[in-house]
C-alpha cells in the first residue's frame, strides 16, 4: 500500500500544476493539468462510445496520458521559439509554429524520450501488471498504434481547443486562430470533426 | 462498418503492420503452448490466471484489428509521371501558410502523426490539399479562414 500511496501523492501534484500553454498567454489562474485530464476523459467516454471504441481502454488512456508531466513538465510546441524578451511572446503566440521536417522529428524524439523517462520513474514502484498496462497505454497514445490511441490523441487537442474557446469568450484579445489552424491539420475522426462544427456554431456563430 | 473501410498505407507502413502481426502471432503461440495458470488458487482467483487472460485478450484484440487492416489495405502507389504534379496520397507538399513555410506528407489515417508533419488525408487540411497543383491557393474554412499556397510537390520512390 505504501507504493500505491506514494504514487497517488506524486500524481496529486497535477491537481496544482498549471498548464504552461495558458501561462505563456498570461491567462490568470489557468486550469491545471488534472482539470484538463478530467474533462478529456469524460469527452473520450461520451464521444468514443458513439464510435464503438473500447471505452474502458480510452478512459484509462485519457487518465494516464499526461501523468509523465509530474516530472517531465508541460512541454509546448512554442518552448524553443520564445526568447527571453517576454514582449515578443505575443507575436510568436499569434501563429501556429511551423518547423522543418528535421526540427519536427528532433522535437518529437526529445519530448518522447523525456516523457518516457519521467513515466518510468513515476510508475517504477507499482505492481508489474499495472506498470505494464500504464506503459502500453501511454505508448499506444503517443504513437497512435490502435484506433483508441489515435482517437484519444485527437480528443486531447479538441479538449484543448474547447478550453481555448472558453478563454477566448472571456477575452476576445485571446489569439484563437492558432488553435483552429492546428486542429484542422490534426483531427480526422468523423465524430470529432462533427464536434468541432458544434464548437464553431457555439462560439463563433452565435448572435 | 469498420470492415468496409479502406486503410491507405505506405509501403513502410504496410511492412510495419505485417511485422507486428507476425510478432503477435508468435507471441500468442508461445503463450498458449505453455501451461495455462489454474483459475483457482486456494479460495481466491489466481492473479496469474487473470494476468494471463488479460494479456491474451490484449493480444487477440490487437491481432483482430491488424487482420482487419490487412484485409482492407490499399497500398499508396508512386504516381505516374503526369500525376506527380498533383497532390495525392503519399505526396510531400511544401506550403506557405500565414507567411510561414511548412512541409506535410499526406498519409492515410493510420500513419498520421502531425507532430512529424504526417497529416491524414481525412483531416480538413489533408483533404483540401488533395488534387491540387503547385501555385494553387487553398482556402480552409475553419471559423477563421486560412490559405495554404502550394510551393512544391514531390513523391519519394521508397
Amino acid at each position: 500500500m505504501k507504493n500505491t500511496l506514494n504514487f497517488l501523492l506524486e500524481i496529486g501534484k497535477l491537481k496544482r500544476k498549471k498548464r504552461r500553454g495558458w501561462e505563456l498567454r498570461g491567462i490568470k489562474d489557468p486550469e491545471t493539468i488534472a482539470s484538463h485530464t478530467f474533462r478529456m476523459a469524460i469527452m473520450s467516454w461520451l464521444l468514443g462510445g458513439r464510435r464503438g471504441l473500447n471505452v474502458n481502454k480510452i478512459l484509462k488512456m485519457s487518465l494516464i496520458h499526461d501523468l509523465c508531466e509530474v516530472y517531465a513538465g508541460d512541454i509546448t510546441p512554442y518552448d524553443k521559439l520564445l526568447s527571453k524578451d517576454k514582449k515578443q511572446w505575443k507575436q510568436v503566440l499569434k501563429k501556429w509554429p511551423r518547423l522543418s521536417k528535421k526540427e519536427k522529428e528532433k522535437n518529437f524524439l526529445e519530448k518522447y524520450k523525456r516523457e518516457n523517462i519521467a513515466l518510468e520513474k513515476l510508475i517504477s514502484s507499482l505492481p508489474f501488471q499495472l506498470k505494464k498496462e500504464i506503459r502500453n497505454l501511454w505508448v499506444d497514445y503517443e504513437e497512435g498504434l490502435t484506433k483508441e490511441g489515435r482517437f484519444v490523441r485527437q480528443v486531447d487537442r479538441v479538449e484543448n481547443l474547447l478550453q481555448a474557446l472558453e478563454y477566448f469568450e472571456e477575452n476576445k484579445q485571446f489569439a484563437i486562430k492558432p488553435w483552429w489552424v492546428q486542429i484542422e491539420e490534426l483531427v480526422d475522426d468523423p465524430i470529432l470533426l462533427e464536434f468541432m462544427e458544434a464548437l464553431d456554431k457555439n462560439f463563433h456563430q452565435k448572435k | 462498418m469498420t470492415g468496409e473501410k479502406k486503410f491507405y498505407l505506405t509501403k513502410q507502413g504496410l511492412e510495419k503492420i505485417r511485422k507486428e502481426y507476425q510478432n503477435l502471432r508468435g507471441l500468442k503461440l508461445a503463450k498458449t503452448n505453455v501451461e495455462i495458470p489454474k483459475i483457482w488458487h486456494s479460495e481466491d482467483i489466481d492473479p496469474e490466471y487473470l494476468s494471463f487472460q488479460e494479456d491474451l485478450g490484449f493480444l487477440e484484440s490487437r491481432m483482430a484489428e491488424l487482420e482487419n487492416i490487412l484485409k482492407n489495405v490499399e497500398l499508396i502507389k508512386f504516381p505516374s509521371k503526369e500525376k506527380q504534379g498533383i497532390v495525392n496520397l503519399g505526396a510531400r507538399v511544401i506550403v506557405k501558410v500565414d507567411g510561414q513555410t511548412d512541409e506535410f506528407e499526406i498519409v492515410g489515417s493510420l500513419e498520421a502523426n502531425p507532430s512529424l508533419g504526417k497529416i491524414s488525408n481525412e483531416s480538413p487540411v489533408g483533404g483540401a490539399l488533395l488534387g491540387h497543383r503547385v501555385g494553387d491557393e487553398i482556402l480552409v474554412s475553419s471559423p477563421l479562414k486560412t490559405i495554404y499556397k502550394i510551393k512544391k510537390i514531390r513523391y519519394l520512390t521508397s
